[in-house]
């Protein structure tokens, strides 16, 4: 079983290459994921048009990212038969990227949007680029684009994509084809922002009992705190301190006001 | 890199019949047409060239240089790039400004030497684009202001001047309303390969073959006759007077005499 994760900025062709990938691939035995915020139907075309198994997965009020992250042990479990189990996430604030290391790293890129230095971890922690709506452009600024992505990305794969007409598609099924076998105990690429689970401390690991542990620590340390975001520590908030002490980068200590742990 | 020779080894059409062209070969000095409807294949023909494809498109066709499979650093690298592109595409999408823009576009292509160097190729390419269309571009107008004409006539000048490549791809050259003539000049140089996808009958007879699309496929390769080449240059004169009118329209004047002598232009 192989984990190959899609992500991109909405509306940038992650949905369109994946169709043409999934066609490449047609005669592997395929499970697709969408995670979405608020609604999809995507799960049911493409199920109805490769007729493979399908799920969509909606965050809702969590960060779609986090949410991934959560689920994913969960996918997992139930997928344990499958050649390939294709994610494709929301993608949407940039600050992070819902890749994993032990699978496959695909950013679908729009060359309309915007100078690539300007994404964060979502280009630079990608296995493959594919560049997408380059149709669009003259072949000049496509040359430009292209040595924009090698200054954020030296090592990826980068594929001149067409969600219309699925060119690209053949040399991204290569790449799926040839991504190792994923093992137990996934970790994420680049870590999460921080907010409410133990993901959000810094968790990197994906596994229950770890974010577990790992929130708890935090929950306990933010009880002892004053929540002033004060910056006498040296960081910008309470919260970036937590991870810090919990990341063993500073000592509780530095913050001023904490209280004593019982 | 030496370019003797491009060979087009055949592919599928739209649908998924096996393109009865055989192996086309072009050789260094030659300019080959594209022609057929709309929507029958000849931009998707620029693109596998382009991209050098060898069976991963959907047409399947393979693109040979010198009767091999090209390099994996031909097809990517813009420094080793040996195909120059002049898409159908009238407006520039980047926010910047000409002379930023051909900075980049220089040191993408690895011709960065001196700074000195730098700035008269730059100068070059805005004179050389400023001979192709009527209003004049600055170096400091945003890329994303200038006109239909002016971008396509800073892409041809760019292309001639900054990719230098030995095998040339141009796609309807004749949409922009700009100096067609003296573009060709620009870009049509000894010892380079031509391909020219053009619904203009001047342009489509005045190569040394011709490759009909249809369906998506290659449905024909026909070599210029001279009887041909011969009619091209009536139909320069005819051009060159309808020219002549619409800069006198252009112009402001009124137009009373109507000329009836045609003579061929070679």
């Amino acid at each position: 079983m192989k984990i190959i994760i899609f992500g991109g900025t909405p509306g940038s062709g992650k949905t369109s290459m994946i169709k043409f990938a999934i066609q490449e691939l047609k005669e592997k035995n395929i499970h697709y994921v969408k995670f979405d915020v608020l609604n999809t139907k995507d799960d049911l075309l493409i199920k109805e048009k490769f007729n493979i198994s399908t799920e969509k997965k909606i965050s809702g009020d969590v960060c779609p990212d986090h949410y991934a992250a959560l689920e994913i042990p969960k996918i997992i479990s139930q997928n344990k038969d499958k050649d390939f189990i294709i994610m494709e996430t929301a993608g949407l604030c940039l600050r992070c990227s819902p890749y994993v290391k032990e699978g496959l790293a695909v950013n679908v890129l729009n060359i309309l949007a915007g100078n690539p230095s300007n994404y964060g971890p979502l280009l630079s922690d990608a296995d493959v680029v594919i560049v997408s709506k380059g149709d669009l452009i003259s072949q000049a600024e496509r040359e430009i684009f292209r040595s924009k992505i090698i200054e954020v990305n030296k090592n990826a794969l980068i594929i001149d994509g067409n969600g219309l007409t699925g060119e690209g598609a053949i040399d991204v099924a290569e790449k799926i084809r040839k991504t190792k076998e994923t093992k137990e105990n996934l970790t994420l690429k680049h870590s999460m922002p921080t907010a409410i689970c133990g993901y959000c401390y810094g968790n990197k690991k994906i596994s229950s009992q770890e974010t577990l542990k790992k929130y708890n620590q935090g929950k306990e340390l933010k009880s002892r705190l004053p929540n002033l975001n004060c910056g006498k520590c040296g960081f910008k908030s309470c919260n970036e301190f937590i991870r810090a002490v919990l990341d063993k980068r500073t000592d509780e200590n530095k913050c001023p006001y904490i209280k004593n742990g019982s | 890199m030496k370019i003797e020779k491009i060979s087009i080894l055949p592919g599928i059409d739209k649908e998924n019949k096996k393109e009865n062209s055989g192996k086309i070969d072009i050789f260094k000095g030659q300019k080959i047409g594209i022609v057929g409807p709309t929507g029958s294949g000849k931009s998707q023909l620029l693109y596998d060239i382009e991209k050098l494809a060898y069976g991963e498109t959907k047409t399947k066709r393979k693109i040979q240089i010198n009767n091999k499979k090209a390099d994996n650093q031909l097809k990517t690298d813009p420094i080793r790039k040996i195909i120059g592109y002049l898409t159908q595409h009238m407006n520039f999408m980047t926010d910047t400004n000409v002379y930023n823009f051909l900075k980049t576009h220089i040191k993408t292509r690895g011709k960065y030497r001196t700074e000195e160097e730098t700035e008269k190729l730059i100068e070059k390419v805005i004179n050389d684009a400023n001979t192709l269309t009527g209003e004049k571009i600055k170096r400091n107008t945003n890329l994303l202001i200038l006109s239909g004409g002016q971008s396509r006539s800073l892409m041809i000048s760019d292309l001639a001047n900054i990719s230098e490549s030995p095998i040339i791809l141009i796609d309807e050259i004749e949409n922009a309303g700009i100096k067609i003539k003296q573009a060709l000049n620009l870009l049509i140089k000894k010892e380079k390969i031509i391909f020219l996808v053009t619904h203009n009958p001047i342009l489509a007879l005045d190569t040394d073959k011709r490759l009909v699309m249809k369906n998506g496929g290659i449905s024909k390769n026909i070599s210029t006759s001279s009887k041909e080449k011969e009619i091209a240059s009536y139909l320069s004169w005819i051009d060159e007077y309808f020219l002549e009118i619409r800069e006198g329209i252009r112009e402001g004047k009124q137009i009373e005499k109507l000329k009836l002598n045609c003579n061929p232009i070679k």
